[in-house]
């Protein structure tokens, strides 16, 4: 089991950083693993702390912020 | 950046909580460079396959004690005013240093924390002193100052006593 457990994890991207990012790893192709689920956010300092507390409890493994 | 000084408290409440800070991340990206955000999701997914799964449900005193950290008004009003009272100074003019403010930072971050895991099990009814340090992991004497910190706020208080140990309740408030 231990082998084949891929992580979940909750990705919050700021529109004007990370997330044209994102966008321009998505159209170059860059290959990524498919772990993360992204919330786009108008900034990063949008995140609260309790979006990742809620994160963690509803069931992901991991949450990343990106700016 | 606040976003930076915010997760630097996360980091420390995880650490308190014994949630592995490796599983809250943050990294800069910009919009040009797909190819970094690319390396760091695969870096990151590697490094949180490694730590395995991580279950909720057992740390589900903990993070609600987190959570109400994150939401007290005292947490709250010291992350705001983080870069007024470092860089510009309070109303009397008086700077404080940056170290100075992590210590005070770190202090609140530790008593908020304790207070809060007593009073989150405390939610499930009236525990004694005893059963308190069971279910929150500290010593008899730091469980009974900070009832009396959440006694003083009017959040708990006195419920009997079982032999020699004293019961505490939840306030209805």
């Amino acid at each position: 089991m231990s082998d084949d457990f891929e992580p979940k994890a909750l990705a919050f991207l700021c529109n004007w950083c990370s997330y044209a990012g994102a966008d321009l790893a998505g159209v170059s192709r860059f290959q990524y693993p498919p772990t993360i689920r992204v919330l786009r956010t108008m900034c990063s300092g949008r995140v609260e702390p309790l979006y990742i507390t809620e994160g963690l409890k509803s069931g992901f493994d991991g949450v990343f912020v990106f700016g | 950046m606040y976003t930076q000084k915010r997760m630097r408290v996360i980091d420390r409440l995880l650490d308190m909580s014994g949630i592995d800070r490796r599983r809250v991340q943050l990294r800069w990206v910009s919009a040009a460079e797909g190819q970094l955000f690319a390396n760091y999701i695969k870096e990151l997914s590697e490094e949180l396959a490694g730590l395995g799964p991580f279950d909720a449900s057992k740390f589900s005193l903990r993070l609600s004690a987190i959570e109400s950290v994150l939401n007290s008004p005292r947490m709250r009003w010291l992350i705001g005013i983080d870069r007024q009272v470092t860089e510009r100074g309070n109303v009397y003019s008086e700077k404080i240093d940056s170290a100075r403010f992590e210590q005070i930072l770190q202090a609140v971050c530790e008593t908020e924390y304790r207070n809060a895991l007593i009073l989150a099990s405390l939610r499930s009814g009236p525990k004694t002193v005893r059963e308190l340090c069971a279910a929150t992991g500290l010593e008899v004497r730091e469980v009974s100052s900070r009832l009396v910190d959440v006694e003083k706020m009017g959040a708990a208080e006195l419920h009997g006593y079982v032999g020699a140990d004293p019961k505490f309740i939840r306030t209805a408030a």
